[in-house]
């Protein structure tokens, strides 16, 4: 995959985005295919490493923009809604790339579990070439994203098209087949090289009350899955759950929905505490849902049998000094709540049915298992995912599943347990504040989700997604980090300090020649247009380089069959708001219309010589389209190119071509409104060859 | 530094027309950091000679080269060579007049031409304004004026005072953008505490350390003849 060289994934260093994404997606590099509208590519980079990117499209708990470099300036890119964008663009190309391994090789392995994790790795080692079947007790694959997750979060066609992906590669799959009881664990040890244990924390704990075992309590977990199978578990009409996390808050919404009149979350943390994410509780509570914080359960009140209330005592503390979980409590407050059911959302365990009566060792209701090596106390049995790692989200389990399915690939290769090496990564660090405080601030596109009082008619899914328009605007927001400049060979620095006056960020330095630290470089590309010897590179959409670029293009074409004038137009990309010019110009295009575009992400980045070169290539004239009036990312870069444009105006007078072959204009409107207009005015305009500048002495001619 | 400005895009064009194989090379030290005879002016001026002449239906063949330092033999040797490899007709440099000399001196039968005009030994006052404030004249003088020069800044080179163009601290020649150096020195002096010194007369000075000594040469004796 040909990629923008990120110059500073050479040296071990990776954007925040990509650190913090535990499969360490490419965000930078499929955010930037995004905006220039190449969304297949887009998608390519994100099935590199994550086989569920419509899962996680919509349901990641994106790490990626939490960690996002923009949140210095103003706010974070929004990830999470370009995945989901990218994904459903491109269905049709998705369908088509599948294909299967070309070799296959001798090993066979079994997967128990078809979450997140046990599909992952199930993928990896039948890319490999294994043969590897997957043994899912339930009817349906997915494991917790196919039970656990409501529906108006993550809808079943997202997780279908995932795995569809993954059976497409080859992956056998054997639903409704529960390990212990449809076959026996023996059989597939007898039948295979490797067996993964992969399934998940799929009960729900239980609490030691008084009152548990009353009519009306409900176990989440079941209650999920009872609902995403259709079986419309019977709630009175006040409920209240137990439990602060995300589960607990999937409960509570998907009860919601189930018509009651009143449902209530309660929690031993506080608000802070809560361990669901911020906005998720923030939703919960716009559709309704009470949260009780700081109270733990003492007894579930009854009533021939019936839940009827619930008692609460203060809880002051969840965690010790340590930090561990051991929650104390001040009797003496207490509280009451009337109720009629209650669901209970405190932790979960796993099912390990599969490995009762083998030699498979557990203890206390926990699989025994090493993470570095992913092996469990049999040899040729490993594990992966929440029965190993403990309750996650769904992007740990896929990167636990990368994991298992190295371990078992090289196991089956050599024979060997492999060790896992270290994984910390080391990021690019934050934008620093003075770097920041120079940027222009663009605010994020938010969605509006559903009015909540729709939300809560049913399972219709809540979030709408970004049109393409607002997914191209989004993208641009992405700093592009470490894509910026740098000195390609120091010899040529002159140190001097052009780039320094230029550098709208206060980034560029001199130290004997010349510094822009990939850190804090916001990849604006002014330097390395203003550098007098050519000397400063850039990573991505480089300067100086649209002679070779036209080049082979022009080559690809008969010169002699476009129509005159010819127009190289060079335009900004940032202000495209569709692929329509963003695609690749066909041969017959480029003749038909005299109009050859070029693309750039900021035309300020073009420089002198990119302004006079496509003349020599036999151009009669250049457009330079510019985004709208004070649209720029880049403070002062405007200033710059209408200097640099004014400067080869008066160098073309002088060479004869005449200084109104370049013309620069302003986007007004959207690109797809307002370009056609400047490309039928630029090539109407008589070719005005006159030199009607008065010659410079002295000073800036050239 | 040695600061210089383009020359005319049609004076260059003129030097050359009568040449088939022209190559142009810039110089990494003082042209570039002044922005006229870097890589970047190297390969405008290329396009544009190929332009203008390719309009006029001669399709001649400009190339491009760049060397560090035009003053240094071992820099340019590479650019010699490919003078004569490739049998380039014409050279046009974009160093100051230093490095076509330089190169003068040793391309043979081939001429080479000036790109630039070089024009004084000057500082940035600000970025993108260049200002003379040194005239190479052999024996700095400076130390009597608080570090101003009265011969590069002067401009009629006086050393004892302003004559009776200074008004109001500017230069008649031209008050918008010229200074009188020497209300700068005075207001200098006065600064530094040390105003008693303009009284002693500077004598006249002996020009012959400056060009009217004939051509100047200097000798490092730690390398001089080194074998």
């Amino acid at each position: 995959m040909d990629k923008e060289s990120p110059q500073i994934s050479e040296r071990g260093l990776v954007p925040t985005c990509s650190a913090a994404c535990p499969v360490h997606t490419d965000t930078r590099e499929y955010v930037q295919r995004l905006s220039r509208g190449d969304y297949e590519g887009a998608l390519d980079v994100l099935l590199e490493v994550n086989p569920f990117p419509s899962v996680c499209g919509r349901i990641c708990h994106h790490p990626c923009e939490s960690e996002c470099r923009r949140k210095a300036i103003d706010s974070a890119v929004s990830l999470r809604m370009l995945k989901r964008f990218v994904v459903e663009s491109t269905k049709e190309y998705r369908a088509a790339r599948r294909k299967k391994p070309a070799e296959s090789k001798t090993g066979a392995v079994a997967v128990i579990g078809s979450g997140p994790s046990g599909l992952t790795a199930a993928l990896d080692l039948a890319l490999l070439g294994y043969r590897v079947r997957v043994y899912e007790k339930d009817s349906r694959l997915g494991g917790m994203l196919a039970h656990a997750i409501p529906r108006y979060r993550l809808p079943v066609e997202a997780l279908a098209e995932d795995i569809e992906d993954i059976l497409a590669a080859g992956v056998e799959a054997r639903t409704g087949c529960e390990v212990g009881r449809d076959i026996t664990f023996d059989d597939l040890r007898k039948e295979n090289d490797a067996i993964l244990i992969a399934i998940g924390l799929s009960e729900s704990q239980s609490l030691p009350i008084p009152g548990i075992g009353s009519h009306g309590v409900f176990s989440g977990i079941t209650f999920l899955w009872d609902i995403a199978n259709g079986m419309i578990p019977e709630v009175g009409d006040r409920v209240l759950v137990i439990g602060g996390g995300n589960v607990a808050i999937d409960i509570a919404r998907a009860a919601k929905r189930l018509g009651p009149s009143k449902v209530y979350m309660a929690c031993l943390e506080k608000r802070v505490e809560m361990p669901a994410w911020k906005w998720e509780v923030e939703e919960a509570e716009q559709e309704g849902i009470e949260i009780l914080n700081s109270w733990g359960p003492e007894e579930i009140l009854e009533k021939k049998g019936k839940v009827t209330g619930i008692e609460f005592k203060r809880c002051v503390n969840v965690f010790d000094e340590q930090g561990r979980f051991s929650p104390r409590y001040d009797e003496s407050v207490t509280t009451g709540v009337e109720v009629d059911s209650v669901i209970l959302a405190i932790g979960q365990r796993a099912d390990l049915g599969c490995i009762v009566q083998t030699p498979v060792a557990a203890e206390r209701g926990r699989l025994l298992c090493d993470r570095t090596s992913m092996t469990t106390s049999e040899r040729g049995v490993f594990a992966c995912g929440e029965v190993m790692t403990g309750p996650g989200s769904a992007i740990q389990a896929i990167a636990a599943g990368h994991d298992a399915a190295k371990v078992i690939a090289d196991f089956l290769e050599t024979g060997e347990i492999l060790k896992l090496d270290n994984r910390t990564v080391q990021s690019i660090g934050e934008l620093p504040a003075a770097t920041a405080a120079l940027a222009k601030r663009f605010e994020r596109i938010e969605v509006d989700l559903a009015d909540p009082v729709e939300r809560i008619r049913g399972f219709t899914p809540i979030e709408p997604g970004y049109s393409e328009a607002e997914a191209l605007a989004e993208s641009r927001r992405c700093l592009a980090c470490a894509t910026g400049a740098y000195l390609e060979s120091p010899v040529d620095c002159a140190g001097c300090l052009t780039c320094v006056r230029v550098c709208p960020f206060g980034v560029a330095r001199v130290e004997r020649t010349a510094i822009m630290p990939a850190r804090e470089c916001q990849t604006c590309g002014l330097c390395a247009a203003e550098c007098p010897a050519a000397g400063i590179a850039l990573s991505r959409f480089a300067t100086n380089g649209m002679r070779e670029t036209l080049k082979a293009i022009l080559a690809r074409s008969d010169g002699a069959k476009i129509a005159r004038p010819f127009v190289v137009s060079y335009c900004c990309l940032n202000e495209t708001a569709s692929r329509k010019f963003l695609r690749e110009q066909t041969e017959e295009e480029i003749q038909e219309s005299g109009i050859l575009r070029v693309m750039i992400p900021c035309v300020s980045r073009l420089s002198t010589v990119d302004l006079l070169s496509p003349f020599e290539l036999g151009v009669d004239k250049i457009a330079v389209i510019a985004c709208k009036e004070d649209g720029c990312f880049y403070p002062g870069a405007e200033e710059l190119l209408a200097r640099r444009i004014s400067r080869v105006k008066k160098f073309l007078n002088e060479i004869g071509v005449g200084q109104d072959s370049l013309q620069l204009f302003k986007t007004d409107g959207s690109a797809e409104e307002s370009w056609p207009g400047i490309w039928k005015e630029i090539r109407s305009a008589a070719a005005d060859t006159t030199t009607r500048g008065e010659r410079v002495h002295g000073g800036d001619s050239r | 530094m040695i600061v210089a400005d383009p020359k005319p895009f049609g004076q260059v064009k003129g030097y050359v027309e009568n040449f088939e194989k022209i190559l142009i090379v810039g110089c990494g030290t003082c042209t570039t950091v002044c922005l006229v005879g870097g890589e970047t002016e190297v390969r405008m001026l290329a396009s544009g000679l190929r332009i203008a002449f390719g309009r006029e239906g001669q399709n001649k063949s400009i190339l491009e080269a760049n060397v560090q330092r035009q003053c240094d033999e071992e820099f340019i040797l590479p650019v010699l060579n490919r003078v004569a490899d490739e049998g380039i007709d014409a050279v046009v440099t974009l160093a100051c007049g230093v490095g076509v000399n330089f190169f003068a001196d040793r391309l043979g039968n081939v001429p080479i031409f000036p790109g630039v005009n070089t024009t004084f030994y000057g500082a940035v006052a600000e970025p993108g304004l260049w200002v003379e404030m040194c005239a190479g004249c052999g024996e700095c003088m400076t130390a009597h004026t608080g570090g101003i020069c009265p011969i590069a800044r002067c401009s009629k080179h006086l050393l004892n005072g302003p004559c009776g163009g200074s008004e109001k601290g500017k230069c008649e020649v031209d008050p918008a953008r010229i200074d009188c150096v020497w209300q700068l020195i005075y207001d200098r002096l006065k600064a530094l505490g040390r105003l008693e010194e303009l009284r002693n007369l500077i004598a006249p000075k002996d020009w012959r350390t400056a060009s009217d000594g004939g051509v100047r040469r200097t000798i490092r004796e730690n390398l001089y003849k080194l074998k």
